[in-house]
């Protein structure tokens, strides 16, 4: 039960370069938390040792932040994340609505996983997205302004489609509406499974993949 | 803020007080009278203001506001309220929302009676909460350890017991997990709390959310006796309190003694108290008859022990007798034996160390002793010793906190890795027996020593030696203070581990030395008028001894709480000494592995239950104290020994622990002006020899120490854990079963050349000792160096000096 996690070699050198921006080895705890989560699909005990002992700190320091934060998911997670967000914006112009169409959708309430492992629907706090509220995330990306309607088309679309990777611009296209700034950059950046899309951590499918 | 003046003027309620600048605001006002409520502020750890109790009003530019005086620095002119209606308001409030969440469980909580957080919530608090929903609810005790329990119920979050492990013991096995209203204290699943200093966070737990098994329910606060005294366990001589109720010990505290433990313990010197009440300790005396231990009376064994002794010293002469032991009790104690040895008997046989030491000469008469305050000052610190965390924990916290908090360049020289690896800045380990190739290297700052090298040129300087471990000759550690002795600004500290090593040979308990640090033959008027002449023959120490034994040359043994099978380097060598001796008495707490073997065996009185002092590694007498009664017909080994002599018809003439401490401080050159008065009143902190104007007669002088000694083929690092299969270990239930086991601990490399990992069965022979074991990989050992645990739980002690060979697998 006190094993360490092995790592593939593409984790092992992902997470070198990363210790290696820091003075302090143990700066670079949270994104090789990140690391330990794409390796094993969420965080594990043994992901936890892993990156103890990559940077130098007891597994108890490890999990005492890791259990700060909201977003290291502890238990397994589907294949796609459904970040419903019910803090004020959102809430006033229908979020509670927009989350409940996602339950349903998926048949498991907030907090858990279908029984194929595809979808979890979760509830989180505001993020940042409240000019496009109701605003909901898939695998951490973006989707502004949605309905009932189009949050229940779009777990549809998880469950039917299944991609491999997920484009927030791509699923604003198709299941959003209002967003907060129409002119923001065009993101290129794609989610390859529950955990935020982001270079270092090799988190990010090839560009133009979705 | 280095303009800052080196004094300001604040007012605390009205009354106006000078403070140093930068001070914290709630220590200066506690300096001068006035106590301000907290839970996390610790004199000993960093202020981290979370708990928010210590709020007072402070008069800014902005206005009067509400601040944490454990994180407000004093600044000139600071005017600031402490009792006044806001603050008091504040305070309240705090507790108020500090019992949101307590369960109030205090009349079945061990710290019920002594809790801060039940007394400041009666000076300070609400008389009522406004709190009327459900608490949060957590599995009561769980154990995180074998010593400790956690009640996160009760656990106020105010990361005391965080900071500890992680800024003092440096072993951060419990934080923070979780957050918001379910934040909790605990350790990393299936990673207990396996801390040697877990202890402490139990003693400064501000509420019972950290109980410790050996002390859960056994007593309530308000029936203990309390007394002070000092430790029995390790050289360091941290102060504790002894607390015991109905004659029975039931628990240790630190005590914050500045120059010593600063309120600290290690595990096995808190917990170590059960050996006190063990049913094992011995009661009666027992004469051997037919083979057979039975009991006799005092009267009968004394004059048996007697006359055996007469008989041999009539028969063999006076330098057939010797004596072993003498380290484990007070100094008057061992002043006794010492008398004893010269004066009723007439010889020079006579050594408290068991073969796992230094040169007597060297351990008290070192030039430039350094005191463990002098790592608060130091540049450099040298540590070429035991690992300090399993042999002298105490030593080990100080000079983790020289080197992690106050910025000392720390060189740690040893074969294996140990626990001051982490915040060493140079690591350098090498195989036994090649330790003085690699002091030239250093000395001539060779390649890659050359930072050290030049480390050690910037004083002040500690440099604190030892043996490494027990197949290491000691001569090493000589020749490394003879290196050290030329270095600027340099204070050594040369160090060993049994409890009182140097007060026994402060008091003459070596063959070359007579109380007072007095050489052999340097006796003088008030010494030889008290003890007659002094004899003149050489003396053994305990190997001479057990040679002596063995040959024939030595015929009577006396064993004052000595166990050599169980402490020498070669168990059966020991026993087998004994088992040829004509006589042998033991004096003990315990029937031990060799007091098993002796003619008589007499009960001894143990810590806690007689009055006397000791001396730590630095010379610091200081008090111990008695608060229970010795087991059955127990007596001090001081009162053993004159009641021999006495029998013997050469008497001794000791009457009392205190009057033999004058008599000390009478003979003994560097003890003098040392009275109990004056530690009970006056030095507090204890007082360091040689005391005040006292001379310290002995000059060592260093003398070609080392003979470098070449292993060929495997070399063999045999060294102390902090728990083991020592008498006191196994008599303190609690501690018993936390022996780590033997090991064979070999380098990465070894361990692939064998074709085994960590955790794999390996058979390793030393001598005609065999045993299979696990294998513990550790990098720092040298590729042909296997580390082994010395005195485990069912292993024979083993040789040394025998040659060593490992094998993968288990027996076929
Ligand atoms: S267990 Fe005790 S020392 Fe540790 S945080 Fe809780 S109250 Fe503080
Ligand atoms: S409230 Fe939903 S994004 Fe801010
Ligand atoms: S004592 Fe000051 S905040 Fe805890």
């Amino acid at each position: 039960m006190t094993d360490i996690a092995q790592w593939s070699q593409e984790a092992e050198a992902l997470a070198e370069a990363v210790i290696a921006k820091y003075p302090q080895k143990r700066s670079a705890l949270m994104p090789l938390l990140y690391i330990a989560v794409r390796e094993d699909g969420y965080l594990t005990e043994s992901g936890m040792r892993r990156v103890a002992a990559l940077v130098d700190l007891e597994p108890a320091q490890v999990s005492s932040v890791a259990t700060f934060y909201s977003m290291y998911k502890r238990q397994p997670v589907g294949k796609y994340l459904v970040s419903v967000c019910t803090s004020i914006s959102c809430w006033l112009l229908g979020g509670d609505e927009v989350l409940e169409a996602v339950e349903s959708a998926a048949g498991v309430p907030a907090g858990a996983t279908d029984e194929s492992g595809v979808v979890s629907p979760e509830h989180v706090e505001c993020i940042g997205a409240c000019g496009g509220a109701p605003a909901v995330q898939v695998n951490y990306e973006l989707i502004e302004g949605l309905t009932p309607q189009k949050a229940t088309e779009l777990v549809e679309w998880l469950n039917a489609a299944q991609p491999e990777t997920l484009n927030g611009d791509e699923m604003q296209a198709l299941f959003g509406g209002q967003r907060s700034f129409d002119w923001a950059i065009h993101e290129t950046d794609s989610a390859t499974g529950p955990y935020p899309a982001f270079q270092p951590h090799g988190t990010v499918a090839p560009q133009g993949r979705s | 803020m280095s303009d800052a003046p080196e004094s300001v003027k604040i007012t605390i309620n009205g009354v106006e007080i000078e403070a140093p600048a930068g001070e914290m605001l709630i220590k200066v006002a506690e300096e001068h009278g006035t106590y301000i409520p907290r839970f996390c502020w610790h004199p000993r750890m960093k202020p981290v203001g979370l708990c928010r109790m210590c709020l007072v009003e402070v008069e800014t530019p902005r206005g009067v506001v509400l601040v944490p005086s454990c994180v407000q620095p004093v600044a000139d002119g600071m005017i600031v309220e402490t009792a006044s209606p806001v603050a008091l308001k504040a305070q309240e409030g705090v507790l108020e929302f500090l019992l949101v969440n307590h369960p109030l469980d205090c009349p079945v909580c061990d710290r019920g009676g002594e809790c801060p957080l039940q007394d400041q919530v009666m000076s300070y608090g609400p008389g009522e909460s406004r709190f009327v929903e459900e608490k949060r609810h957590y599995e009561k005790p769980v154990p995180i350890s074998d010593l400790v329990l956690l009640d996160r119920e009760r656990c106020i979050l105010c990361a005391r017991c965080v900071r500890f492990s992680d800024e003092i013991s440096g072993d951060p096995l419990i934080e923070f997990q979780g957050r918001g209203n379910t934040t909790e204290i605990f350790t990393f699943p299936n990673e207990p709390f396996a801390s040697y200093f877990s202890g402490n966070t139990v003693q400064i737990c501000p509420v019972g959310a950290l109980t410790a098994a050996p002390y859960r329910f056994r007593a309530r606060p308000w029936d203990l006796q309390t007394i002070e005294s000092t430790s029995p366990f390790h050289t360091e001589g941290s102060r504790i309190t002894v607390h015991a109720s109905q004659n029975q010990v039931m628990r240790f505290l630190g005590v914050d003694n500045g120059p010593t433990n600063q309120g600290w313990l290690s595990d096995k010197e808190r917990f170590g108290f059960e050996f006190i009440g063990s049913p094992g300790r011995l009661r009666t005396p027992m004469i051997r008859e037919n083979g057979e231990l039975r009991e006799a009376s005092w009267g009968e064994a004394l004059i048996f022990v007697a006359e055996r002794l007469k008989e041999i010293i009539e028969r063999s002469g006076p330098d057939a007798v010797g004596a072993i032991g003498g380290a484990q009790g007070t100094n008057e104690d061992a002043y006794a034996l010492s008398k004893f040895m010269r004066a009723a008997v007439g010889t020079n046989n006579l050594d408290a160390q068991l073969d796992d030491g230094l040169n007597p000469d060297f351990l008290v008469g070192v030039g430039s002793r350094a005191r463990i305050d002098d790592l608060e000052t130091a540049n450099t610190i040298l540590v070429w010793s035991a690992d300090l965390k399993e042999e002298n924990p105490i030593l080990y916290l100080r000079v983790r906190r020289a080197a992690q908090e106050l910025g000392a360049t720390l060189i740690v020289v040893h074969p294996a890795r140990t626990g001051l690896d982490d915040v060493a800045a140079h690591k350098f380990g090498y195989r036994p027996g090649d330790g003085s190739d690699l002091l030239a290297d250093l000395a001539a700052g060779k390649d890659g020593f050359a930072a050290a090298r030049d480390a050690l040129q910037e004083g002040p300087l500690v440099v604190i030696v030892g043996r490494t471990g027990l197949a290491e000759s000691g001569g090493l550690a000589e020749a490394v203070a003879s290196f050290a002795g030329d270095l600027p600004g340099v204070s050594i500290m040369p160090i060993v581990r049994r409890a009182n090593t140097f007060g026994a040979l402060d008091m003459g308990v070596a063959p070359s030395l007579l109380p007072g640090r007095i050489p052999a033959r340097g006796a003088e008027a008030p010494l030889v008028e008290l003890w007659g002449a002094i004899p003149v023959s050489r003396g053994l120490d305990t190997v001479g001894m057990l040679a002596g034994l063995r040959s024939g040359e030595l015929k009577a043994l006396i064993m004052v709480g000595a166990d050599p099978v169980r402490d020498v380097a070669s168990g059966s060598r020991a026993a087998e000494a004994i088992g040829a001796a004509e006589f042998t008495v033991a004096f003990d707490l315990f029937l031990t592995d060799s007091a098993a073997m002796a003619d008589v065996v007499l009960p001894a009185e143990g810590f806690a239950e007689k009055e006397g002092t000791v001396t730590n590694l630095e010379g610091r007498v200081q008090k111990v104290n008695r608060i229970v009664p010795g087991p059955g017909q127990a007596r001090p080994d001081w009162s053993i020994l004159d009641g021999i002599a006495e029998a013997m018809g050469s008497p001794i003439g000791l009457q009392s622990a205190e009057t033999i401490a004058k008599e000390i401080a009478t003979v003994a050159t560097a003890y003098e002006g040392i009275t109990w008065d004056l530690l009970e009143w006056e030095a507090r902190e204890g007082a360091v020899v040689p005391h005040g104007d006292a001379q310290q007669p002995l000059e060592y002088v260093a003398v070609n120490a080392e003979q470098p000694q070449q292993t060929k083929g495997l070399g063999l690092h045999l060294a102390r854990t902090l728990y083991d299969d020592g008498s006191a270990m196994r008599h303190s239930l609690s501690l018993a079963k936390l022996a780590p086991g033997m090991s064979a601990g070999l380098s990465p490399d070894h361990a692939a050349d064998l074709g085994v990992e960590a955790g794999n069965q390996v058979t390793v022979s030393i001598g005609n000792v065999s045993f299979t074991c696990p294998v513990r990989i550790d990098p720092s050992l040298s590729n042909r160096t296997v580390a082994i645990p010395f005195n485990q739980p069912g292993i024979e002690t083993l040789d040394a000096a025998a040659p060593i060979s490992v094998v993968a697998g288990g027996p076929s």
